[in-house]
């Protein structure tokens, strides 16, 4: 039985005629569902991000051979249905490195925006709050911001021997001003609300203020720089790599495969172009995430930028 | 304002002695010594204590680097280890290919980057703000060498526009020159106008809807006259801002580039630096390149007063 319209009533016009399709009434966006399709950003960003988690987790699931396998009988190929992504100079299988490539982007992004957040904030809580020690740290910030941040961890990784642990702290190091100076200028403009002076006034304890009323405020724009640092870590790890001065040429990341397809570009392009991809939709992800996160906890930036 | 110029001028000198400091370290701490590696495989100890003696390595960390500092400002970076070159003859050989490289880049990367911020602020909401947005995170998200291997592959090796690899000296011609020049410019630049447009469209939303550009509409004001004379000059100084804080990238980024284009400059001397662990050659580049930096945003401080009257220091 169809759903039968009701019928116009006779004779009685007070009715409200029947409003048309037109303007259908829209269901409020909730939970979580209705957050990820307000932000469509972080949806597919978190996506590709899932899928780039999953890629790294279960590497050796996903019809990979030894990523570190050499065989000289079947070097530089092109892709095919046996080597999808093809094999490089030393006859490795390019598909395998770059799955299990996933692991070392992934470790170094986010252990470099973990690491760098924490040490940025405690600095930046400190300067902004210890004002003696302001002027020092500012100083030490504004020297180590003027040396441009890829330079700084390439000199950091000449002095040590290159490793996935070393190339993290390298970009740490040069991350860490960036979060530091954030922190400090919230904190400064914390500072001054009248709820900070009431709390002072209230005789709460420094350390009580800043875990209480200081700390919680300068979450949400730390998250959001955080994964700019992670996006950023990710693409300094693959140009510290590709220039030799990353990861150890034998562990198979995404800038390694490319430094190795360098001298072979013109003739077997496929070599840089699959770790290229990969880099480019993680960084992507990322960047998306960060970009959504920014409008979600900030709307009146999400029109702007 | 001249009392304003001196001040900021003073301001650097911490920072720059800071760098000087950091910059320092990084030799006195980097493995290897350099006294047992002048000294060759066949000498005793006593010889490498010598040559230590001879050198002055053997006096506190403070002297020395006291001592390296006054050298720096009479302009000794040092001898490389490897080729036994004074380190500034090395960056002097270098330096033209990357400065016409960031130079071309600024030059291109501004052109286009802030009438792509200013059109995607005027037609705000529509397909042509959303695609300069998209490709501001597009931008930011694909890494230099990828872009550049890219560009080389379609126009260098499959259409033949332009030389694969390689550099032209300026002296050799204009044309062969910007030929040689112009990839790596687009490559490097990429990153470079996604920021620039990013933040020129954001300020010039901002100032749009600022009364005065009302009163200039209603009075009939032609478009591009409100948009480019009254509201991009009120932009004007966030917008040079970021191109002075860009230039970090485009360091950054010559560096990559240079290897990927093969172009023999400073980011190549870098590299082939670090590969032999040439510390006073890597020293040298962070110096030259930190100084730089810093130069071109004390620079931009200056220009600020120049357009925007209302900044009085």
């Amino acid at each position: 039985m169809t759903v039968q319209h009701p019928a116009p009533v006779p004779g009685d016009l007070a009715v409200a005629p029947e409003l048309p399709d037109v303007l259908k009434a829209r269901k409020p966006l909730t939970g979580f569902t209705g957050f990820l399709r307000k932000n469509p950003s972080i949806a597919i960003g978190g996506v590709l991000l899932l899928i780039m988690f999953f890629i790294a987790l279960f590497a050796p699931w996903l019809g990979t051979v030894d990523p570190t396998a050499i065989s000289t009988a079947r070097r530089t190929r092109v892709p095919s249905e046996l080597y999808w992504f093809g094999t490089d100079m030393l006859g490795r299988d390019i598909y395998s490195r770059v799955m299990y490539g996933a692991r070392v982007s992934l470790l170094v992004g986010f252990s470099v925006a973990i690491l760098a957040s924490i040490a940025g904030l405690v600095i930046g809580l400190f300067s902004g709050f210890v004002r003696w020690s302001d002027g020092i740290i500012m100083r030490v910030i504004d020297g180590m911001m003027s040396i441009p941040p890829i330079l700084l961890a390439i000199a950091l990784m000449a002095l040590t021997r290159g490793s996935v642990q070393n190339v993290i702290i390298a970009i740490t190091i040069a991350e860490i001003p960036r979060v530091a100076r954030l922190v400090r200028g919230v904190v400064l403009s914390l500072r001054e609300q009248p709820y900070v002076d009431a709390a002072i006034a209230a005789g709460t304890r420094t350390p009580m203020i800043v875990f209480r009323h200081i700390l919680p405020n300068t979450l949400a724009p730390m998250s959001v720089q955080a994964t700019y640092i992670c996006a950023s870590a990710m693409i300094v790890e693959a140009i510290l790599s590709f220039i030799g001065a990353g990861v150890p040429p034998a562990t198979p990341s995404w800038g390694n495969i490319m430094a190795e397809g360098r001298a072979l570009w013109q003739v077997k392009p496929h070599i840089i172009l699959f770790p290229a991809i990969f880099l480019s939709l993680t960084v992507l992800a990322v960047n998306m995430l960060g970009d959504g996160l920014r409008d979600a906890l900030d709307p009146r930036m999400a029109k702007r930028l | 304002m001249l009392a304003f110029i001196v001040r900021r001028i003073i301001t650097t000198i911490p920072v720059m002695a800071f760098v000087a400091l950091f910059v320092f370290s990084l030799l006195y701490i980097a493995p290897g010594d350099p006294a047992a590696i002048i000294a060759g495989d066949q000498a005793s100890p006593a010889d490498v204590e010598r040559i230590r003696a001879s050198l002055g390595l053997d006096r506190p960390y403070l002297v020395r680097f006291g001592e390296w500092f006054f050298r720096v400002l009479q302009g000794d970076l040092g001898t490389s280890i490897f080729t036994s070159l004074p380190v500034t003859q090395l960056i002097a050989q270098r330096i033209e290919p990357t400065l016409s490289l960031m130079v071309l880049t600024l030059i291109l990367a501004v052109s286009v980057a802030v009438p792509l911020g200013v059109v995607a602020a005027w037609k705000a909401g529509t397909w042509i703000d959303r695609a300069v947005v998209a490709f501001a995170v597009f931008g930011f998200s694909v890494p230099v060498f990828v872009v550049g291997y890219l560009l080389a592959y379609v126009f260098a090796l499959k259409l033949d526009w332009v030389p694969v690899q390689g550099y032209t000296p300026i002296s050799q011609g204009l044309w062969p020159w910007f030929q040689n020049l112009i990839l790596p410019a687009v490559t490097l630049g990429l990153v470079y106008v996604a920021l620039i447009a990013r933040i020129t469209r954001a300020t010039m939303l901002d100032v749009l809807q600022q009364d005065y550009i009302r009163t200039a509409r209603s009075k009939g004001v032609a478009q591009n006259s409100i948009l480019f004379l009254h509201a991009l000059k009120n932009a004007a100084v966030p917008i040079i801002t970021i191109i002075g804080i860009g230039v970090a990238l485009l360091i950054g980024g010559a560096v990559v580039t240079e290897s990927v284009f093969a172009i023999p400059g400073l980011g190549r001397l870098t590299l082939d630096a670090i590969l032999r662990r040439d510390y006073p050659v890597i020293q040298g580049v962070v110096l030259i390149f930190s100084f730089v930096y810093v130069l071109v945003n004390l620079a931009i401080d200056l220009i600020y007063t120049l357009v925007d009257p209302r900044i009085r220091y």
